[in-house]
C-alpha cells in the first residue's frame, strides 16, 4: 500500500519558486491499479520522481506500508528505493547488456550472489514471457519486448509497489494492450500496488481501477474508473471517453449526444428507445466498450422527434443522458462529418 | 646521394661532408628509436588512463545535473583543464621545465618528456571521458538510481559501462595525439622516432631517414586507428553482431 500525504514539491526559492505539486493526497491499496493522468506540464513526471524517491518532496510524505520513506537520510533512501519498482518510458535498457543482464542490474547493485541472480532472472524472464530472448541485446528487441525487460527489472527485488511512468507511451496500440495485460496479470499474481502515470486516456480505460486527474500540480478529480465513466457530470469521466466524429442527421431529425450514465444500460437500448418513441433512431457515431464488466461510452443519434422532453425522459429510463442538437457538455469534440443523403446508411466511426 | 652541407658550430662556419644513412643501417637507427616512442607513449597512456578516467567521471558528475553536483569544484576543475588544453604542446612543454626537472631531476630524455606529455594527455582525456559520459542518456542514470545503485555503482555500470565505445573511440584519438606529442618532445631530446626525424631528417637533411620515419609514423597511426575501430566495434553489441 502506498499513500501520499500532503505531498508538495517546489522548485526554487522565494518569489521565483514554482510549486509543481501542491498538497497531493491519495492512497492506493495492495492489488489496486491507480492511474494518474493529466496534460503535459501538470506535474506527472515530478510526481513519478517523488514516488520512486529520486526526488525528495519539499513537504509532505510518501508512505509505503506504514513507513514514511521520503524523510529518510540519503543512505537509507537508496535502500528504500528498492521497495518501489519503476517501469520507465521506453524501458531505458543498458545497450551493452543482454536482456538477462539488464534484469540482473538491481540484483547486482544489492550484492546478490551470481547463482541467486541467475535463478531470479530466469524466473522473471519467464514471468514476462521473454524466455527465448534472454540473451538478446536491446537493439534486437521490439518496443514491447524491451518494455517487458523493463518490467522484469522493476520486479527484480520483489517490490510491493510498482510505479509505471509513461510505461506504454510510444508503443503501438496492440503492444500497449499486451503490456497492459501483463501488468494486470502481475498485479493479481503478486498482489502489487500499481501507480500508473500516463497521458493516454485509452490506456487508463484498459488498466485502471481508480483514476486521478492532475492539473497544474493539483488533483482536480479522482474516483473509481467505472463511476467516472458512468457519471455524465464528471469532467474526468468525459475526458476519459474517446470523442468520435459523427454523420449529420436526416432532415427533420434532431441530433442527440447520449452518454451511458449508469451501470445497467441494457444492450438493446437503441431498439427500445426507438420502440418507446415510435420513431426510427439513427446511429450517427458511437464509442462503446465494456469496462470492468459494465457498458460505458457515448453515442450520437439522429431522432425524428420534436418532443425533446419526451426523448430525454425515455433515454433516462435506460440509464442514459442525452442532450439535443449534438451539443456536448464539455467543450470541443468531434465535428459532424460530411452530410449523408437521406436514406443512405450513416457512416459510422467506432464500433457500437 | 651525397652533398656538402653548411653547418654552423662553435668553431665558426665549417664544411661538413654529409651522407644519408645507408638503407641497410636504418633498422639499427630506427628500431631502438621506435622502441623508445612506444615506451614513451605507453607510459603516458598508463598515467593518462589512471588519472584522466576518474577525473573525467568526476568532472561530469560534479556538473549541474550530475550525480553529486559541486558547481564550484566543476568550475575550478574545468578551468584548469581548459588552460592545459589551450596551450600548444610545445609551449606547455617549455613552460613547465622547472616542474619537470623537479619531478624527474632532468629536462631531457624520455623521463622528462613523459611529464609534459602526461599533463597534456590528462587534460585531453578528461574531456574525452566527460564528453563520452555526457552522451549517455539521463534516463539510464535514472534507471540505475531507481534500481538502488550507489553513486559508485551507477558511475561504473551505467555511465561508464554505456560510454565504453565512446571512451575507446576517444582513446584511439588520444593515442595518435600522444604519438604526435612524442615527436614534438623529440625536439627537446626526448628520444624516440620524433627525435630521429628532427636530428637526422630535419637538421641533417637526411631525406632517407625522414622518409623512413614518415612511413613508420603513418603505418603506426593507421594501425592504431584500425585497432581502435575494431575495439569499438567489439564492445558495441549492435556493430559486433550485425557484422555477421
Amino acid at each position: 500500500m502506498i499513500s501520499l500525504l500532503e505531498l508538495t514539491k517546489t522548485y526554487g526559492r522565494g518569489a521565483d519558486s514554482v510549486t509543481v505539486l501542491d498538497r497531493l493526497n491519495f492512497e492506493v491499496g495492495a492489488g489496486e491499479i491507480f492511474a494518474v493522468t493529466g496534460p503535459s506540464g501538470a506535474g506527472k513526471s515530478t510526481l513519478a520522481q517523488c514516488i520512486n524517491l529520486l526526488e525528495r518532496p519539499t513537504s509532505g510524505s510518501v508512505v509505503v506500508n506504514g513507513e514514511d520513506l521520503s524523510s529518510l537520510p540519503e543512505k537509507r533512501l537508496r535502500a528504500a528505493r528498492r521497495r518501489i519498482g519503476t517501469v520507465f518510458q521506453s524501458a531505458s535498457l543498458l545497450s551493452r547488456r543482454t536482456a538477462s543482464e539488464n534484469i540482473a542490474l538491481p540484483l547486482e547493485y544489492l550484492g546478490v550472489t551470481p547463482g541467486e541472480i541467475q535463478a531470479r532472472v530466469g524466473e522473471l524472464i519467464d514471468r514476462v514471457g521473454l524466455g527465448p530472448k534472454a540473451h538478446s541485446y536491446p537493439f534486437q528487441l521490439s518496443g514491447g519486448q524491451a518494455q517487458r525487460v523493463g518490467i522484469a527489472r522493476a520486479l527484480a527485488l520483489r517490490p510491493s509497489i510498482l510505479l509505471a511512468d509513461e510505461a506504454t507511451s510510444g508503443l503501438d496500440p496492440d503492444t500497449t494492450s499486451s503490456v497492459v495485460e501483463l501488468l494486470k496479470q502481475l498485479r493479481t499474481d503478486l498482489d502489487l500496488t500499481v501507480v500508473f502515470i500516463t497521458h493516454e486516456m485509452d490506456t487508463v480505460r484498459q488498466i485502471a481501477d481508480s483514476v486521478a486527474r492532475l492539473e497544474r500540480g493539483r488533483i482536480v478529480e479522482t474516483g473509481a474508473l467505472v463511476d467516472l465513466l458512468t457519471d455524465h457530470g464528471s469532467p474526468l469521466g468525459r475526458a476519459l471517453q474517446p470523442r468520435r466524429g459523427f454523420a449529420a442527421a436526416d432532415d427533420g431529425a434532431t441530433t442527440w449526444y447520449v452518454t451511458y450514465d449508469s451501470a445497467d444500460v441494457p444492450g438493446d437500448w437503441i431498439q427500445r428507445v426507438s420502440a418507446d418513441l415510435a420513431v426510427p433512431v439513427h446511429l450517427l457515431g458511437a464509442s462503446v466498450e465494456t469496462v470492468h464488466g459494465i457498458n460505458t461510452g457515448s453515442a450520437t443519434l439522429g431522432i425524428a422527434s420534436e418532443d425533446e422532453g419526451l426523448v430525454g425522459h425515455v433515454l433516462t429510463r435506460y440509464g442514459l443522458i442525452g442532450t439535443p442538437d449534438g451539443r456536448r457538455e464539455s467543450g470541443a469534440g468531434g465535428a459532424p462529418i460530411s452530410p449523408v443523403r437521406s436514406g443512405a446508411v450513416p457512416a459510422l466511426e467506432g464500433a457500437a | 646521394m651525397s652533398a656538402v652541407n653548411v653547418s654552423s658550430g662553435v668553431g665558426g662556419l665549417i664544411y661538413v661532408p654529409r651522407a644519408d644513412v645507408p638503407v641497410a643501417e636504418l633498422p639499427a637507427l630506427l628500431l631502438p628509436a621506435y622502441g623508445e616512442t612506444v615506451l614513451m607513449v605507453g607510459i603516458v597512456m598508463a598515467v593518462v588512463l589512471v588519472i584522466g578516467t576518474p577525473l573525467g567521471v568526476l568532472l561530469h558528475n560534479a556538473a549541474p545535473g550530475g550525480l553529486f553536483e559541486r558547481p564550484a569544484l566543476h568550475a575550478v576543475l574545468g578551468w584548469i583543464i581548459s588552460v592545459g588544453r589551450s596551450l600548444p604542446f610545445l609551449i606547455l612543454m617549455a613552460s613547465i621545465v622547472p616542474f619537470t626537472r623537479f619531478i624527474t631531476g632532468t629536462n631531457i630524455g624520455i623521463a622528462a618528456a613523459v611529464v609534459p606529455m602526461s599533463l597534456a594527455g590528462i587534460a585531453f582525456f578528461t574531456r574525452i571521458v566527460e564528453n563520452a559520459l555526457r552522451s549517455v542518456p539521463p534516463s539510464i542514470v535514472r534507471v540505475a538510481r531507481a534500481s538502488g545503485g550507489s553513486n559508485l555503482q551507477i558511475m561504473r555500470s551505467a555511465q561508464f559501462g554505456e560510454a565504453v565505445p565512446a571512451v575507446l573511440g576517444g582513446l584511439t584519438i588520444q593515442v595518435i595525439a600522444m604519438i604526435e606529442y612524442s615527436a614534438i618532445a623529440g625536439t627537446i631530446g626526448a628520444g624516440g622516432i620524433g627525435y630521429v626525424a628532427v636530428t637526422y631528417g630535419y637538421q641533417r637533411f637526411d631525406n632517407t631517414v625522414m622518409l623512413a620515419t614518415i612511413l613508420i609514423l603513418v603505418a603506426t597511426v593507421a594501425f592504431v586507428q584500425v585497432a581502435g575501430d575494431r575495439l569499438v566495434r567489439w564492445v558495441t553489441p549492435q556493430k559486433r553482431l550485425q557484422r555477421a
